[in-house]
């Protein structure tokens, strides 16, 4: 049995990849699109925290929401210019992708190529029977847990969420019933981002920053969602604990095969269960 | 004519053959360039190694060239041209070619990247000698072949540098309990084996982990470091993966463990900025500043040299320059070139100097050693290591310790 620090870790990382891939599958189930410059976002949330913190002396979790309205607001602005004047979902897809060198390129131009770290927002950590828990990673996990409890909120008691659940759904319907498809997919879209940025911002206290960052977590979000099922956003969370439990479980009992055993184990997933875990809402 | 006259015309002609003399002889001091090329990456990830140094680089071969090197009676400088391998095989193939074909290029020094196999194998082709460091590809039994590399010398050996670090460490806190060493998979092959032997000879107490390439979130392996009862931890040269050890491990309450990392520190305040302050504090680099080396001797010339080269280099930048691998590296190797073509008597008969190379004795920037390895390497060019280490003391990088390379057998 792994030791406590494997289980939090593990937690953590879930926390990570699975409020990415829960904002990217918000996104497809609505816009029908993947947004591959997700992972960019995420970095930009970073960069936000960072900077409202280290700069602004903003307190974190302010820093954590501005990321996350900053990002947003970017996610709405790419919808509206880019997502919308193209139309064709395969030109979408390669303008998102070309979005993924266009941010980066940015970010490198703004804020330079070298890493760059936040101390631990709450330093210490919690000793229990020889394990030690840091404060910071505790924080992580709560964090997620209150944006994730706000999207349940939002989807299943508002009136927006009814309306998104609506459109994903049956599109045509919503629109007939008088729900503006336009606006809610700028909504969405606007969702999605933040989660992205969130996420990036909620990771800044205990990783690196640098433009390149968003490559990795946006990788494990696109496989936390294969896993999950394409379209269900408890697929999402669901892959995103799998994957992020595997990566520091794996790490911990075979260190530098960790990578290799785990896309072995979700080829195999996939092989039982090619839809996904719950692949079935994507219908 | 009358005498005075004649006396005063004898006058003029002795000045003016004197005058012709002297400016001959002043053309006959005029140096001759020796083009040398330095392959390393300057631009991509590893970029900001290739180009740190540079200020000071360029500034020490101004020194070195004021007083040149003779050969045969006549005065040489050497001449660097500088070409970006993109820190890939293929990048450090092409700069090769470029500097041996189109350039004419007979030597290159200062080598340390990834594109150590592709680099040799057209240096060796085309008797272009070169001074690199040895490594996970060029270790006994790896791929380096005295035979099949007869122009390749490792001027820098970075895998007995990397013993002569632990063994540095090890002698700094005899009370350590085991040194846990990182490394990433992309370093995993024969050249630990290598390091291995020594060290359990050497009877160091150590344990390895290896992570995959690009990891941050080092938890799991100082985990398991912990549980092997590491208070050291060194890693082998990946600066993020260092970094983030150094922060995590603090992060995770384990703040009596020691971090370090093989390679010389950009700035501490890399490590401040990404770690934290309090977390950077003791962490262990290499050091190559020689007026600060207690155990190894160094020419006194070579340490003002070295010392100018780092205010001039201050000067051009506009700001302390604090960084000191490059004491070591190209210099060191122009120093052994230079001497080992005295020695050949010749400046471009790349097996006269190779034999002056090997099993030559060099006086450099980081001490006096004879070229060694005939056991172990099939010949004796392998040059040794003062072996020192910074640590980080607020915002500076101080002296720790040292433990300089005895020759190899």
């Amino acid at each position: 049995m792994p030791p406590v620090e494997i289980w939090v870790d593990g937690l953590t990382q879930s926390c990570i990849f699975m409020t990415m891939a829960f904002g990217m599958v918000l996104v497809f189930s609505i816009l029908g699109i993947l947004n591959w410059a997700h992972g960019q976002l995420f970095m930009l949330g970073a960069f936000v925290a960072f900077y409202a913190i280290t700069a602004a002396a903003i307190p974190f979790p302010v820093g954590i929401l501005l990321g996350g309205l900053l990002v947003a607001a970017l996610g709405i602005v790419i919808k509206k210019f880019v997502i919308d004047r193209i139309g064709n979902e395969l030109y979408i897809g390669v303008a998102t992708l070309a979005l993924i060198f266009t941010l980066e390129g940015a970010a490198t131009m703004i804020f330079g190529s070298d890493d760059r770290g936040l101390a631990a927002v709450l330093p210490g950590v919690y000793t229990m029977a020889g394990s030690t828990i840091s404060y910071q990673k505790l924080a992580v996990i709560a964090f997620t847990l209150v944006v994730m409890a706000a999207m349940y909120f939002v989807l299943n008691r508002t009136k927006v969420g009814l309306a998104i659940r609506a459109v994903a759904q049956e599109p045509e319907a919503a629109s007939l019933s008088g729900i503006s498809t336009q606006r809610l997919s700028l909504i969405v879209m606007g969702i999605g981002c933040a989660l992205a940025g969130m996420a990036g911002a909620i990771m800044s206290p205990i990783y690196p920053i640098n433009p390149f960052i968003g490559r990795a977590p946006m990788i494990m979000a696109l496989l936390a969602i294969v896993i999950g099922g394409l379209g269900s956003l408890r697929g999402a969370i669901a892959g995103g604990l799998i994957l992020g439990f595997l990566h520091s479980v794996i790490a911990y009992y075979i260190s530098y095969l960790s990578e290799v055993v785990l896309f072995i184990l979700v080829i195999l997933i996939l092989l039982v269960k090619p839809q996904g875990l719950f692949g079935e809402s994507a219908k | 004519m009358n005498k005075k006259r004649c006396v005063t015309m004898t006058l003029v002609m002795v000045f003016m053959l004197l005058g012709f003399c002297s400016s001959a002889a002043l053309a006959a001091e005029e140096p001759i360039m020796i083009d040398v090329a330095v392959i390393n990456p300057m631009s991509g990830p590893a970029g900001p190694w290739g180009q740190i140094g540079v200020p000071a680089y360029d500034a020490w071969l101004a020194l070195f060239n004021q007083e040149g090197f003779r050969v045969n009676g006549k005065l040489y400088n050497f001449r660097s041209h500088t070409y970006d391998s993109m820190n890939t095989p293929e990048g450090g193939a092409a700069a090769a070619k470029r500097a041996i074909f189109e350039d004419k290029i007979k030597f290159i020094v200062g080598h340390w990247d990834t594109s150590f196999l592709a680099v040799s194998a057209i240096t060796n082709k085309n008797k272009v000698i070169l001074i690199a460091r040895n490594g996970n590809e060029a270790v006994p039994g790896g791929a380096y072949s005295p035979k099949k590399m007869p122009y390749v010398v490792f001027g820098t050996p970075s895998h007995e540098r990397f013993i002569s670090d632990i063994m540095s460490i090890a002698a700094a806190n005899p009370e350590y309990k085991r040194i846990g060493i990182y490394d990433s998979t992309l370093g995993k092959g024969i050249g630990w084996d290598y390091v291995d032997d020594h060290l359990t000879a050497a009877g160091v107490r150590f344990h390895h982990e290896w992570y995959p390439p690009g990891t941050k979130d080092m938890t799991a392996y100082i985990t398991r470091f912990k549980e092997a009862g590491c208070d050291i931890l060194y890693g082998a040269g990946d600066v993020l993966a260092a970094m983030m050890i150094t922060k995590q491990r603090w992060d995770m309450g384990l703040k009596y463990i020691k971090t370090g990392t093989a390679g010389g520190l950009l700035t501490p305040q890399m490590y401040i900025d990404v770690s934290g302050y309090d977390a950077s504090q003791g962490f262990l680099a290499q050091y190559a500043a020689p007026w600060e080396y207690k155990n190894t001797k160094v020419n006194p010339k070579f340490i003002q040299m070295c010392k100018k080269a780092q205010e001039m280099a201050s000067k051009k930048i506009g700001k302390p320059f604090t960084y000191t691998a490059w004491t070591d590296w190209g210099p060191t190797h122009l120093q052994i070139l230079s001497q080992a073509m005295e020695k050949a008597d010749s400046v471009d008969d790349p097996d006269k100097i190779m034999t002056a190379i090997r099993g030559g004795t060099f006086d450099t920037n980081a001490g006096k050693y004879t070229m060694s390895g005939e056991k172990t390497y099939g010949s004796p060019i392998v040059f040794g290591t003062a072996g020192a280490i910074s640590m980080i003391k607020g915002d500076k990088e101080v002296y720790f310790s040292e433990s300089p390379w005895k020759p190899i057998p």
